[in-house]
């Protein structure tokens, strides 16, 4: 392999002193990580996983490692309450837990919710198998620092046939600060067996910042768990994320997500899963709506490894401005998962000129007892529609804004948190480009 | 069967043409045979090599430069790995780029019989078959004068129709304007390697205005047989005018020739029309995936005038490994570009096809409708590519993909790419993958239809939509050859 330029941006990552736990193999881990991201460098639009996102200008700029001044930062706790998720809650700010605006004194019985950095002093040896991963894609730039340089984030595990009613609530906070920042964050998290939990992912802005932040997470469903997922990324226009998700999904467990993609300068969520136990089922609802001169890209792999696996995913994109959406439905279908049905549909709407949306859905199949079928649209309103309402007296830009609204919709429609619900449509709504 | 006798009445009327034809063609009609100096290159390939085999097609300097440009420009890309192929690594110095024709076996009693066996399955009439086999031509009845006719029709339209090397030597202008201007000798690896080391092809020209007055086939050339691995072709079809044409034969051919790496030029000028159809099936190999041709085809149209059509349609049988994304770039405003395609894999065979859309102009239209089926081991990938430039005011797209699956080793894939900077333009993918369902098969059972008859049937209609885009007489070759091809993939 060539040597990679050298850029002010991966300069200033690998400056950043890598941390110590004590724990050897986390250590040779991170260890082994930072050296294959020196080595490897940031990817160009020629690896293929990074075709339509180029980091060009983002390796021009350079941040600084940490917040030390995070404990202090003040954020306003009305900016994170979600109706619908008044459960336990874990703030993070600029990447540094905040026991001080967390609230996970009184968990539910059969949960263990508690920072990284906490269940790594007091019981390590669990989270080996998530820790001690290396990334060796192509293109695996930002989890490879992620694995090097984060030392903390949320452990979560849920008791065997542990069935978590109230919400857990994650909370990313980026806050303003004096310099531009990199900050890392690693998640674990375990249903047990027969389990069940909720979850809210939320990432939000205090003040204007163009900080950098990586998150990765690692999520195990064992035999027959249910998760529920929601993630509202409503980062600072200035901010970029790089965050991965990984699912694992064992026999007859049901995960689901719900993503709604509205804030950040340069949003990359890499979403994988693998159905590895028969029966086991995954749903995906995600919008993702850039405007201004954001740029969001999702790129979502499924693996159907066992039999009977299903999978879905409905994913809606809008993008106006000059802003940028791009999407990756990427479905496998290994060989032997017979039974597997997986179905995709990715529509999008491009609302400006200078806009631009990009779009692979792909099918992998090796099985023959399959159903697998994907849909990608690209297109804009409807002008029959428009015209209907508009006859009807609605001046255009409401017209619009109702269109557009609806085309969005189905994606929440099916999350069974009502209030949650009602809260994203609304926001949702505010997003709307005008 | 309704279908059954169509196929016979077609294959009558086949024979019937082609005895007339031969009995028109029994005289030998010398100078129309493109000279072929008994010379063969020794294997390698450098800038001596190129230098010579321009010089034994007594090529003109500009042409020579051309391809040293070309090779030089290849030395200096790697080999693309980006397909789903897995491709055993070519030794490009051990090849030999120019050779002089062989002598076919003498008689069909010296062809080897598989082949034979295939043809009487195709129903292939027989002296036919004894060209498809490559006996040497003076034993057989060829198709000369059946092409000289041919050539005064056409010649009489304006028509121009001969071999590439013929037209560098003949109409060097036209060639000259035309040749690399889609498809640039840069363009990808095999592209650059075809322009450095290009052996012979097909060269069309159709004036402004003219509606070619028959269906041009590689088929009524003469030296069609040579047109060798690295085959060019260049079809121009100005203002006004219109064009089918044919490439290969449903016949499988034996080559001598592991790589082929072909490129086909097409320029649509305003509101011309140009049709190109395809049959590949070529050698594939045996059952456990031994020997078969690798087929990189760079395949390209260029709507260049407003209003033009290109329409590609291909069904691909043959190869061990086929390369290949016949594209349009819609230049023009309203124009249009199409592609249909079957593409069929079985035993160890992979193909990696699909087709690129470039929508430049306004109001451009595009339509992709591409079947793929796996049997065996095979893998069979769809890739392709959409893309609404800036400037594509209310283009449209439509693209639809299937895939078939017949067993259980298989592998069917679909990367499609959509990329779209215009917001009037509409882009619609729908990809679908499943097997022969159970409820079909249990049908045609039920109503005594023998198992391989039911696949044949249901794959038939599968493919139905692309083969109706196919010339009549292809189309019914195209539906037995699948039957064919998918011989011993069921039960």
């Amino acid at each position: 392999m060539s040597q990679p330029a050298t850029s002010p941006l991966l300069a200033s990552l690998l400056d950043a002193p890598l941390p110590v736990s004590g724990i050897d193999w986390l250590d040779a881990a991170r260890c082994e990580n930072h050296n294959a991201f020196a080595a490897a460098g940031l990817p160009d639009t020629r690896v293929e996983a990074w075709k339509y996102t180029g980091l060009r200008a983002l390796t021009q700029r350079s941040f600084a490692s940490g917040d030390a001044d995070a404990q202090s930062r003040v954020v306003d706790t009305s900016h994170f309450v979600l109706p619908g998720a008044d459960g336990p809650r874990v703030v993070f700010v600029n990447g540094v837990f905040r026991a001080d605006l967390s609230s996970i004194d009184a968990l539910p019985p059969g949960l263990l919710l508690q920072p990284l950095s906490v269940a790594l002093k007091e019981n390590a040896e669990p989270l080996r198998f998530a820790l001690s991963r290396h990334y060796r894609e192509e293109g695996d730039a930002f989890a490879r620092i992620n694995a090097a340089c984060a030392d903390d984030g949320v452990m979560l595990r849920v008791a065997t046939h542990a069935k978590i009613e109230v919400p857990i609530h994650l909370v990313f906070v980026g806050a303003a600060a004096d310099a531009d920042l990199a900050w890392h964050v690693r998640n674990v998290i375990e249903i047990g067996e027969g389990a069940s939990l909720e979850l809210v992912e939320h990432h939000l802005a205090s003040g204007e910042q163009n900080h950098l932040a990586t998150l990765v997470a690692d999520i195990e469903l064992r035999e027959g768990a249910r998760m529920r997922h929601t993630l509202l990324q409503n980062a600072a226009v200035g901010a970029n994320l790089m965050r991965r998700s990984s699912f694992r999904l064992h026999a007859r467990a049901h995960a689901t997500l719900h993503a709604l993609e509205l804030g950040g300068a340069l949003v990359r969520h890499d979403l994988r899963a693998q159905l590895l136990g028969d029966e086991a089922r995954f749903d995906t609802r995600g919008v993702f709506m850039p405007h201004g001169r954001q740029h969001i890209d999702t790129q979502m792999a499924i693996r159907h490894e066992a039999l009977n696996t299903v999978s879905t995913s409905v994913w809606r994109g809008v993008a106006s401005d000059r802003a940028r959406g791009v999407f990756r439905g990427a479905i496998l279908v290994a060989p032997g998962a017979d039974g597997s049905d997986a179905s995709l549909s990715n529509k999008n709407l491009l609302l400006s000129t200078g806009a631009e949306i990009d779009t692979k859905p792909e099918l992998e199949i090796h099985a023959d007892e399959v159903k697998a079928a994907h849909g990608a649209t690209v297109g804009q309103l409807d002008e029959r529609s428009l015209f209907y309402l508009r006859s009807r007296g609605i001046p255009m830009v409401e017209a619009r804004a109702l269109l557009t609204a609806a085309f969005c919709r189905a994606v929440l429609d099916d999350l069974p948190n009502e209030a949650l619900r009602d809260h994203l449509s609304t926001l949702l709504i505010e997003h709307l480009p005008a | 069967m309704n279908n059954d006798t169509v196929i016979q009445e077609t294959n009558i009327a086949l024979r019937d043409n082609a005895e007339v034809a031969a009995a028109l063609g029994r005289s030998y009609a010398a100078g129309f045979v493109t000279d072929i100096e008994m010379t063969s290159l020794p294997p390698g390939l450098s800038e001596d090599i190129i230098r010579q085999l321009s010089a034994i097609k007594q090529e003109p300097e500009w042409m020579t430069e051309w391809r040293l440009d070309a090779y030089r420009h290849w030395l200096t890309m790697p080999m693309p790995d980006w397909a789903k192929l897995k491709i055993a690594p070519i030794d490009y110095q051990a090849l030999s780029y120019y050779a002089a024709p062989k002598a076919g076996p003498k008689s069909l009693d010296e062809v080897d019989p598989a082949l034979l066996e295939a043809y009487e399955k195709l129903g292939v009439p027989l002296h036919e078959r004894a060209r498809l086999a490559g006996v040497a031509v003076d034993a057989v009845f060829d198709s000369v004068s059946v092409g000289t006719t041919f050539r005064k029709e056409l010649a009489a339209a304006g028509v121009l129709f001969c071999s590439m090397s013929e037209a560098i030597r003949e109409y060097p202008d036209i060639v000259r304007k035309y040749l690399g201007s889609v498809v640039p000798t840069g363009d990808n690896y095999f592209a650059a390697l075809n322009s450095a080391v290009f052996s012979d092809g097909s060269f069309v020209f159709i004036p402004k205005g003219v509606r070619c007055p028959m269906e041009l086939s590689t088929y009524f050339r003469i030296n069609a047989q040579n047109t060798g691995q690295f085959e060019r072709t260049l079809i121009v079809a100005e203002e006004g005018s219109h064009v089918s044409y044919l490439e290969g034969c449903t016949a499988p051919r034996r080559d001598e020739n592991q790589l082929h790496a072909a490129v086909v030029e097409l320029v649509a000028l305003e509101k011309a029309q140009i049709k190109y159809s395809t049959v590949q099936n070529w050698y594939p190999g045996d059952e456990n995936g031994v020997g078969g041709i690798y087929n990189f085809v760079t395949k390209r149209g260029d709507c260049r005038g407003d209003d033009s059509k290109i329409s590609w349609t291909q069904v691909e049988t043959g190869s061990a490994v086929t390369w290949k994304y016949p594209s349009v770039i819609l230049r023009g405003d309203r124009s249009v570009g199409e592609f249909y395609s079957v593409a069929l894999t079985h035993h160890h065979q992979q193909a990696d096809t699909g087709t690129k859309m470039i929508h430049i102009g306004k109001h451009t239209k595009s339509k992709i409708v591409s079947k793929g089926i796996s049997a065996g081991r095979s893998s069979n990938s769809y890739r392709g590519l959409v893309k609404m430039e800036n400037g594509a005011e209310g283009a449209r797209n439509y693209t639809q993909c299937d895939s078939l699956l017949i067993g259980k080793k298989c592998g069917a894939h679909t990367f499609p790419y959509m990329e779209v900077k215009n917001p009037t333009a509409i882009v619609e993918h729908e990809a679908t993958t499943s097997k022969i369902s159970d409820d079909q098969m249990f049908y045609c059972r039920a109503r005594g239809i023998s198992e391989e008859n039911a696949v044949s049937m249901i794959v038939d209609g599968f493919c139905k939509q692309v083969f109706r885009e196919l010339p009549m007489e292809f189309a019914v070759e195209a539906k037995k050859l699948l039957e064919v091809s998918l011989e011993g993939a069921v039960g």
